[in-house]
């Protein structure tokens, strides 16, 4: 796969006018390559795409540039080492490293030759508004998002209108200027910004030269290496030239009145090279006044700014004292004071990293702009190397209520007291002390706590009467027990009003308040929570600040849960008790579904299961449910709600009821059938597989929510789904509204606080909160977990039952029908042949008619008329998803390049089929591709003949074995292609059966004799051909529906 | 001076109220100077002399202020104005002076004139502004034999507005530049070492160590007040708070400066929301 690039070549330092910078877009794809040998000049980046392919490519995702030229660029990047067997001295081999790939140990700097497609800055911000602001896409290398949020700050910058023009004196021409448009970076939040996006700059941005003649370039660069300068310099550098270009580009200069001066200016201001061509004098003069100009509102970009704390007098005192300070941009908590400035005195200072050149001249020129907004500051700078000074409580209130702010929009650093730095810690608010009043077993999120309550600022505790007495000082600032906090007439006001409603606190709020920092009750911030033991358990509990409490298996339940499990278990019990719906939404293969069969049995087991529960899943998981639950729940008894016979009339179904545990019925039917599974009162209602429902306007969603509505209020209802969820914001809010409507309301509302401002801008605060929302009724486990990795087995078998399409029923039983009849009047010797013929035969119907009929192509219908295929889509889903790779087997080479045409088509993207028809060569190229790639295919196709051998292949943490073998050493065999040193993770094996046919009972006696099975067999299938009639006819036939 | 564009917006409103009304303390001063002169009728004609566009360049070269000011003979006439030089002895006075007090450095470094300067110059007996217009060193070459004659005059009112454009022009002429000054403080205080304390360790500046997946990974969200890009209030604006042009007026172009800006104005005002339908639209995509 291609990964997109964009590296910023900048402006030659030869001639300023010359040369324009250019944003160079590239594209590089992995590949299987020789060492590349480099000697004397710097050689073609082997893996990147021509001019040509770039185009291409880019044409295909609709972001080739409308503007933009073919260019060359040498790039550094880091490069591995590789030793040639013949090793010189003179020369180094390796190649360059692609992003993702992992780092190996030995690795230098190398600079690569690059095609690519130059944008001018101009045409590069058009150009960049067209990317995505958040990372969703594979093809695009990870700076690409640097770029769009870069955009987006631009955007910004011109939106505020914080820029000014101005003019350069050219060191090179005389009498020649430069006139540019420069952004404002002075107000603290600006600085931040810019270290930020120094400090995560990706480097590959700044690694690149622009080659004019490529090959005498060349060899004037020899083999050096473009150190990429300082991050800030050429983020500001940057910055500097695109709004330049942006502005620039925009303007009309319009000459009416103005004076030649000004009008040459302007004119350079409109035009393309900026070029100012005035006498030396005048050029002085505009060169002067235009610095002169911006130096009224911005200092010079420093490392480091001068910083002013402000500390409360000490006790006693009624003095409060100002200290001065240099503080690094890049960390303002790297701080060093005034006098130490002072005391060593030299020309430059360090502050950790961060060099600080001449640091006294720093602090002095911040001061001396500060003074210009805090007269006060005046006293303090009397004599020659001030460090602090002292200020009247009046001045101090001022600097805190106005000054501060002020002096951070022109970059100069402010530090407060913690009482009083205006964060919501220092504002009136309560501190509260909770517990529940008694430990009944059904608490309901009404219940009522025993509170106990004091008011709080800055820190200290106190009652309405001490905070009335303060009150009337009448005095901004107060001295309380020995902190210094700021009384708020609105927030007086607030403090009345609660006193004055005295309210009550429910668990529901005490749910709420403990969720996340910064709620309010009554518009008063709580600042402390104290909660009583009892709660404190609940809280931590419904939190998940602690694992849930593990829950045994009821005694009734015929299999082991593992303690995750148990966990699992615990937590969906957990919930019911506070009547809130719970997704479940574990790894695949981590078992949900015998999770939740042993939640009913413990409801069961409890006498709490007085009512049906309705289970509702894709068609092609159905029998999974059915077979599982007869194996490790037999007390439960389980009615699909499925086919011809199923119930058509509310009395109908009511009795069938009666008589049964839990309902099971596809979303399908459900939507065929609403009326009639609406009118019923469940205890609870199950969705698997959720992401079912994740449309809100899909008809199966409108139906469950319905269903929902319907229901009384005291039922339970879980999700279960093996997606993270909670990472999909545009699904959450179906499936939430599903569990607990309340928790994330309306849909619009929905859309328009959180979904919008996620998805479009990655907006993090929004995520949070939302996050903080859901975390209580979601819990996911991955296989990858440290505490899940030592509960599970390195290799994890799984049987997915899947059914067989209308279709493939009667394909199989007239082809079966057909060949017994056959078989059983064939002279003994052919018999042998015949017997295995049918089966192979039997076993392409179960895994799609088009193989019996030979079809070569893959029709609109191909996955309809499949039950496997269903299920593998499902399957294929969940595990790209999580970006997992997977390995599928077959031993049918046409059924495999069918899957492959199919499921290209279905994902736009190669997967490749290792079989016994592929040269030798391309089979290695699909194995690395595979194994070492960084964005190498997920899906791997084999045929178990070809690939079931001698591969590693351990980057696929799932096997799937789509058809079987009916000996189990050749199936492990293929499955340890994943299962095997070099494997860091649990082995998820898929074996699909379907149910009802051969494929099942020849697994169910696998099963019985495994033992026998592995000693008699040996490796082939020949010992099905040799079974006595009765007992093949018993072993094929089709069971009827249950 | 009336302002061309005050129904325009707000924005040049306010810019005419805060910006435009005020003049800084030194061109005050100076204007002072000139307007304590006796001779009120010879003052009022140099200084509709000047308006009218006579003088035709005047440069600042080192100490000195050089002049061509045309007048009734065809050649213009060469006009020179100096003041009297502070000689190294007497900066020396002057620095030691102003070392001691760090506001006067703050200030040199953030661009302002101090408004006390003179109290340092004072230490040297010596002054920054001259006291009277007498100390104006000057010489024409017309044949006029007053001095000052009235091109004279003129250079003076036009060295006002430059003061405006680079107030430290007045150190340049009696001596010094301002680099220079800020040069000699930086070594004046070097040598007033603070309290003596034991020398600090610095260690070197070391580069960070790159690591090679600094090369690639960049895995941050959008900043949450860049989500939704919106307009500061028009006051904070860049050129908003740079305020008036420090450009001196040339008489034949009386609305220059406030034309400049208006025009800047109206760019601020279009690109602003051509920027936001541009972040809406790709809110939109």
């Amino acid at each position: 796969m291609s990964v997109l690039h964009a590296t910023w070549l900048e402006k030659r330092n030869s001639n300023p006018l010359s040369l324009n910078p250019y944003l160079f877009i590239w594209a590089d794809e992995w590949n299987i390559a020789k060492p590349k040998e480099v000697r004397d000049a710097p050689l073609p980046h082997p893996f990147h795409l021509s001019i040509e392919e770039l185009k291409n490519w880019l044409t295909t995702k609709n972001l080739l540039p409308s503007q933009c030229f073919p260019q060359t660029a040498l790039l550094t990047l880091p490069s591995k080492s590789i030793k040639q067997k013949k090793f010189s001295i003179d020369s180094w081999s390796g190649l360059p490293l692609l992003a993702d790939e992992p780092i190996p140990t030995q690795y230098e700097w190398w600079p690569w030759v690059i095609e690519g497609l130059a944008l001018k800055p101009n045409d590069a911000i058009t150009w960049l508004a067209h990317l995505p602001l958040t990372n969703q896409n594979n093809d695009f290398g990870d700076e690409l998002l640097w770029w769009s949020h870069l955009e987006r700050w631009i955007l910004s910058l011109i939106a505020k209108g914080l820029w000014l023009p101005k003019v350069e004196i050219n060191q090179c021409e005389e009498s020649v200027g430069q006139a540019q448009w420069i952004p404002l970076i002075s107000h603290e939040k600006e600085r931040r910004r810019l270290e930020d996006f120094a400090s995560r700059l990706p480097l590959v941005t700044s690694c690149g030269i622009l080659l004019e003649e490529k090959s005498q370039d060349l060899k004037n660069k020899h083999l050096a290496s473009h150190r990429p300068q300082e991050n800030r310099v050429f983020v500001s550098n940057l910055l500097q030239e695109l709004i330049d270009a942006h502005l620039r580009d925009s303007f009309t200069p319009n000459d009416k009145e103005l004076d030649p001066l000004l009008k040459a200016w302007q004119k350079a201001l409109g035009s393309s090279d900026g070029k100012l061509t005035l006498n030396n004098e005048e050029l002085i003069r505009l060169s002067q006044a235009s610095r002169n100009w911006k130096e009224r509102i911005s200092g010079q970009f420093q490392n480091a700014r001068a910083c002013l704390e402000l500390l409360v007098p000490q006790h006693g005192k009624d003095k409060w004292r100002l200290i001065f300070s240099l503080q690094a941009e890049a960390d303002p908590s790297l701080k060093i004071s005034a006098s130490t400035i002072w005391n060593t005195n030299t020309d430059f200072i360090q502050l950790g990293n961060i060099r600080v050149e001449k640091p006294g001249e720093v602090l002095l020129e911040g001061l001396g702009r500060a003074l210009g907004i805090f007269q006060a500051l005046e006293k303090g700078l009397e004599n020659a190397t001030p460090d602090s000074m002292d200020l009247e409580a009046t001045e101090a209130f001022i600097f805190i209520r106005s000054i501060a702010k002020q002096l951070r929009e022109i970059g100069i650093g402010v530090i407060l007291p913690n009482s009083l730095s205006g964060g919501l810690a220092s504002r009136l608010g309560i501190t509260m002390q909770a517990e529940l009043i008694q430990s009944s077993k059904n608490i309901g999120l009404g219940q009522k706590l025993s509170w106990e309550w004091k008011f709080m600022i800055g820190g200290i505790k106190l009652t309405f009467k001490e905070l009335e007495a303060l009150g009337r000082k009448k005095s901004p600032l107060v001295n309380y027990k020995g902190i210094w906090i700021e009384l708020r007439p609105k927030d007086m006001e607030n403090a009345e009003n609660f006193c004055k409603n005295n309210p009550n606190l429910s668990l529901d709020d005490a749910l709420r308040l403990t969720g996340s920092d910064g709620n309010t009750l009554m518009k008063l911030p709580v600042h402390h929570f104290e909660a009583g033991p009892k709660l404190q358990n609940v809280l931590e509990r419904y939190h998940k600040q602690k694992a849930p409490e593990p829950l045994p298996a009821p005694s009734n339940f015929t299999g082991q849960l593992r303690p995750y499990q148990e966990r699992g278990l615990g937590w969906l019990n957990f919930l019911n008790r506070f009547n809130q719906g719970a997704c479940l939404a574990d790894d695949m293969g981590l078992g949900k579904t015998i999770q939740v069969l042993a939640f009913i049995q413990h409801l069961k087991q409890e006498n709490e299961l007085n009512k049906n529960i309705l289970l509702i899943a894709p068609t092609s998981v159905l029998t999974n449910w059915k077979r599982e639950g007869e194996k490790f729940t037999p007390q439960l008894s389980i009615l699909e709600h499925y086919g011809k016979d199923r119930a058509t009339t509310i009395s109908d179904l009511k009795k069938r009821l009666l008589k049964i545990d839990i309902l099971i019925t596809s979303y399908n039917l459900l939507t065929r059938d609403s009326e009639l599974l609406e009118g019923i009162d469940w205890q609870g209602i199950i969705i698997d597989e959720a992401q079912a429902i994740k449309n809100p306007n899909a008809k199966q969603s409108k139906t469950v929510h319905r269903l929902n509505k319907k229901q009384s209020k005291k039922y339970f209802r879980i999700a279960l789904t093996g997606t993270p969820i909670e990472n999909k914001i545009n699904e959450i809010w179906s499936i939430m509204h599903f569990l607990n409507p309340k928790v994330l309301g309306e849909i619009e509302f929905f859309k328009q606080r959180f979904q919008l401002p996620i998805e479009r801008y990655g907006d993090i605060s929004s995520q949070k909160e939302l996050n903080v929302l859901i975390k209580p009724f979601i819990l996911r486990r991955l296989k990858t977990d440290k505490s899940i990795i030592s509960d599970l087995p390195e290799k994890v078998e799984l049987n997915e039952w899947v059914n067989l399409s209308s279709e493939q029923k009667s394909l199989y039983n007239k082809t079966l029908d057909k060949a017994l009849a056959d078989i059983s009047s064939s002279p003994l010797g052919q018999r042998n042949g015949k017997v295995l013929g049918l089966l192979t035969r039997l076993k392409q119907i179960c895994n799609h008619p088009a193989l019996l009929f030979k079809e070569a192509n893959v029709e609109e219908t191909f996955p309809d008329r499949s039950g496997k295929v269903q299920r593998l889509i499902e399957l294929l889903e969940e595990i790209l998803e999580v970006n997992d790779r997977v390995l599928i087997f077959t031993q049918f080479a046409e059924w495999g390049l069918l899957l492959q045409t199919y499921l290209q088509k279905k994902w736009q993207s190669q997967i490749p089929f290792l079989h016994g028809g592929i040269r030798k060569i391309d089979r290695q190229t699909m194995i690395d591709h595979f194994q070492n790639d960084p964005r190498g295919p997920n899906i791997f196709l084999l045929s178990l003949k070809a690939g079931g051998v001698g591969l590693n292949l351990t980057r696929a943490s799932h096997v799937i074995h789509i058809d079987r073998w009916w000996n189990p050493a050749v199936e492990n065999q293929a499955t340890d292609r994943a299962y095997r040193i070099g494997q860091n993770n649990a082995v998820m094996v898929h074996k699909f059966i379907t149910k009802g046919s051969l494929e099942e009972k020849i697994n169910q006696m696998l099963i019985k004799k495994s033992r026998l099975a592995e000693d008699i067999i040996g490796s082939g299938e020949e010992w099905l051909g040799n079974l006595e009639i009765k007992a093949l006819r018993e072993l094929v036939t089709l069971d009827k529906d249950e | 001076m009336t302002h061309s564009s005050s129904s325009q917006s707000a924005l040049s409103t306010s810019l005419g109220e805060d910006g435009l009304g005020q003049q800084s303390w030194w061109v005050a001063q100076w204007m002072e100077l000139i307007n304590s002169y006796r001779y009120k009728k010879r003052l009022e004609r140099a200084w509709n002399y000047a308006r009218q566009g006579n003088v035709i360049s005047i440069q600042f070269e080192g100490r000195r202020v050089h002049a061509r000011v045309q007048g009734t003979e065809k050649e213009p006439y060469k006009v020179k104005l100096w003041l009297d030089v502070l000689n190294d002895e007497d900066w020396q006075y002057v620095i030691e002076a102003m070392a001691k007090k760090a506001k006067w450095s703050a200030q040199l470094l953030a661009g302002v004139m101090p408004k006390d300067i003179e109290n340092a110059f004072a230490a040297s007996g010596k002054r920054l502004f001259p006291f009277k217009l007498e100390e104006v060193k000057s010489e024409c070459t017309c044949p006029d034999k007053a001095n000052p004659c009235k091109h004279v005059s003129a250079i003076y009112f036009l060295m006002g507005d430059r003061f405006k454009e680079d107030p430290f022009i007045l150190f340049q002429l009696r001596g010094r530049s301002r680099q220079q000054i800020l040069l000699d403080l930086t070594k004046q205080r070097q040598k007033l070492k603070h309290k003596q304390v034991e020398k600090i360790s610095h260690n070197l500046y070391t580069p960070l160590p790159i690591k090679p997946d600094l090369w690639w990974s960049y895995n941050h969200n959008l900043d949450s007040d860049l989500v939704v890009i919106t307009p500061g209030s028009g006051k904070e604006t860049g050129i908003h708070l740079a305020g008036e042009l420090p450009m001196a007026e040339d008489p034949q172009f009386p609305k220059s400066n406030t034309t400049f800006l208006s025009n800047l104005i109206s760019h601020v005002e279009t690109e602003a929301h051509k920027a936001m339908l541009r972040a809406m639209k790709a809110n939109n995509e």
